[in-house]
């Protein structure tokens, strides 16, 4: 007998404006439990809103939004943390003058303790292939671009969580910093993490997406397979360009 | 053990070498032996000036540490004074009128601050609102205060006083021990000593790593899985009761209040302590209390009346010269100093 994968998080009909502006029109997005899923659309296509709404920060103004099968549409932001979602945000939001030791001991009174075990590991690997030290008393704020991204993704991992949205993690890095933070979060994902990124850096979503979710003007635009996807004729009129 | 010393000498606050607690050992001797040596009349100025390092801390860990400015929180000093004032003084006789006055007053004060930051906070009102609402709640109470003159405003047999304010208010007692000059001085210090050590405890604790969260970004903070509003009204509730403390023990030190401790002018003075002894720091807000409540008792019993401009002017100061505050940024030069010394020096 076949299991049914569970999904990790669907949206029916989402909406959402901003004044006349549309950032989200009946998006009906789905990602199954262990999947890694990569959202690319142009600049101001709705994936950072779709991210707020995912995450509780943004509501919508219509349309319903499933966490491992639970209705969250009105659940406040910390209470979706608690259900095993992690964010981190397009830009860096560490906190930049407390030390790296500080900024990884405040999730862990609210981490979960359902998914400890497998959750330590991932925390444990991730600190590792990153090369930060848990109990370095350098302030944030005398990090390196890389290494706070790599900090702000620790810090979600200290919750243990089952699915982390990831807005633009690679953001600003160079090419072989890229690579290495797409080949920790495949690595991640193989561990049954759920991953969900915002990339604009085609080479870390051909690297890492299993599917791929292009968005445009508030709308799921095309969906598929990262060879699908660069193939679209329309996706490389709107996005990628044409060759 | 570990935990309670780990807790005591964390590094949220100033202070952590050997040479630090050393002289602060010091300092509290001197401050026990100094009623040995100085008149009942001194010993009940620095009386005052110690009452007052309560409300400067509950600002502190308020404003500097969570990030949330009070402009008002002397309302809860008021609150808590006339309360105390009132039980007390209607169980005049009974030896436990002062002790449930204490407990009246504390509950009061943290009462009227967890209704009043419970729709602050769970509303979500924007944090630079704050200081306006809670100015206007202080302003609003001295109002109210102030036209209470008239034998209809009184609590059984207390008379609440209008802008004369509320007279004859007993000293503390405990059963048969009263509370006065000399014994009064070591309870205040007492209360300072323990409401420096716990709060030090309570910001070098999980529960201060995530005000300080809060107050450094609260969206980060709140998607970490904190319910950040809780947060700040424990906060808020709490700094409210160290206010609460303070005008407890200002009624129980000159038996009366009047409505002018919860106006404008006052409602300043705790926002100057913290400014101008550094936001982050409790001991910085303490020694800055004690400091400047020092100077303006001095230059006011002197006749000056500018004593506030000068105090006014201080901040301003602060505010240009030394904008992390006196205290933290002297206290910093002073360990980098001494860092240096204690490097071994640099081979050629």
């Amino acid at each position: 007998m076949v299991m049914e994968p569970t999904v990790a998080i669907e949206t029916l009909s989402l909406n959402k404006t901003f004044g006349g502006v549309v950032a989200a029109s009946n998006v009906n997005f789905k990602v199954l439990s262990g999947e890694f899923r990569c959202m690319i659309g142009p600049n101001g296509a709705g994936k950072s809103t779709l991210f707020a709404m995912l995450c509780g920060i943004e509501t919508a103004d219509s349309g319903q939004i499933f966490v491992f099968g639970q209705d969250v549409t009105h659940t406040q932001a910390f209470k979706r943390v608690r259900l095993g979602v992690g964010l981190t945000f397009q830009t860096n939001r560490a906190f930049h003058a407390l030390s790296v030791r500080e900024n990884l001991a405040i999730p862990q009174a609210s981490a979960r303790l359902e998914n400890k075990e497998v959750g330590q590991a991932r925390l444990e690997f991730a600190l590792d292939a990153f090369g930060l030290d848990p109990n370095d008393e350098i302030k944030a704020a005398e990090l390196s671009h890389n290494q706070l991204q790599w900090l702000e993704i620790a810090m979600v991992l200290v919750g243990y969580p089952n699915l982390i949205l990831l807005d633009e993690p690679a953001a600003g890095m160079a090419s072989e910093e890229t690579l290495r933070t797409a080949k920790v979060l495949k690595h991640l994902n193989s561990t049954g993490l759920t991953t969900v990124v915002v990339e604009h850096d085609m080479a870390f979503v051909k690297d890492a997406a299993q599917t791929v979710t292009v968005l445009h003007q508030g709308k799921i635009f095309a969906e598929g397979s990262v060879a699908d996807i660069i193939a679209h004729e329309d996706v490389r009129r709107i996005y990628l360009g044409r060759a | 053990m570990r935990t309670f010393v780990g807790l005591i000498s964390g590094g949220a606050d100033i202070g952590r070498t050997r040479l630090f607690w050393i002289s602060f050992g010091v300092v509290v001797l001197l401050f026990l032996l100094y009623p040995t040596q100085a008149s009942a009349f001194r010993v009940s100025n620095v009386s005052f000036y110690l009452l007052n390092i309560p409300l400067g801390l509950g600002m502190a860990l308020l404003w500097g540490y969570c990030g949330v400015l009070s402009f008002g929180h002397v309302a809860y000093f008021g609150v808590a004074g006339y309360t105390y004032g009132v039980i007390a003084g209607n169980m005049s006789g009974n030896p436990f009128g002062p002790l449930a006055g204490v407990a009246g007053g504390l509950l009061a004060s943290m009462f009227v601050a967890g209704v009043f930051g419970y729709f602050v906070f769970y509303a979500r009102v924007q944090k630079w609102i704050i200081p306006i609402l809670t100015l206007v709640l202080t302003l609003l109470l001295e109002t109210f205060l102030g036209q209470t003159a008239g034998y209809q405003w009184r609590v059984g047999s207390v008379l609440l006083g209008g802008y004369n304010g509320m007279t004859g208010i007993p000293w503390f007692q405990v059963g048969g021990f009263v509370f006065e000059g000399y014994s009064f001085y070591y309870l205040c210090l007492l209360l300072v000593l323990a409401c420096y050590f716990g709060l030090r405890m309570l910001v070098n604790s999980n529960f201060g790593q995530v005000i300080v969260a809060i107050r450094e970004d609260e969206l980060r903070t709140e998607l970490l899985g904190y319910d950040i509003r809780a947060r700040q009204w424990v906060v808020f509730v709490l700094s409210a009761a160290l206010a609460g403390l303070s005008g407890l023990l200002y009624v129980q030190w000159g038996n009366y209040i009047t409505p002018s401790q919860v106006g404008l002018l006052q409602a300043a003075l705790p926002v100057i302590w913290t400014a101008v002894g550094g936001t982050t720091s409790l001991l910085a807000v303490a020694i800055s209390a004690f400091a400047l409540n020092w100077i303006t008792f001095t230059l006011s019993s002197q006749g000056n009346q500018y004593a506030m401009v000068i105090i006014g002017g201080l901040l301003v100061a602060t505010m240009v010269f030394f904008p992390r505050g006196i205290v933290v940024m002297v206290a910093e030069r002073l360990g980098r100093l001494m860092t240096r010394r204690a490097a071994p020096p640099r081979q050629p």
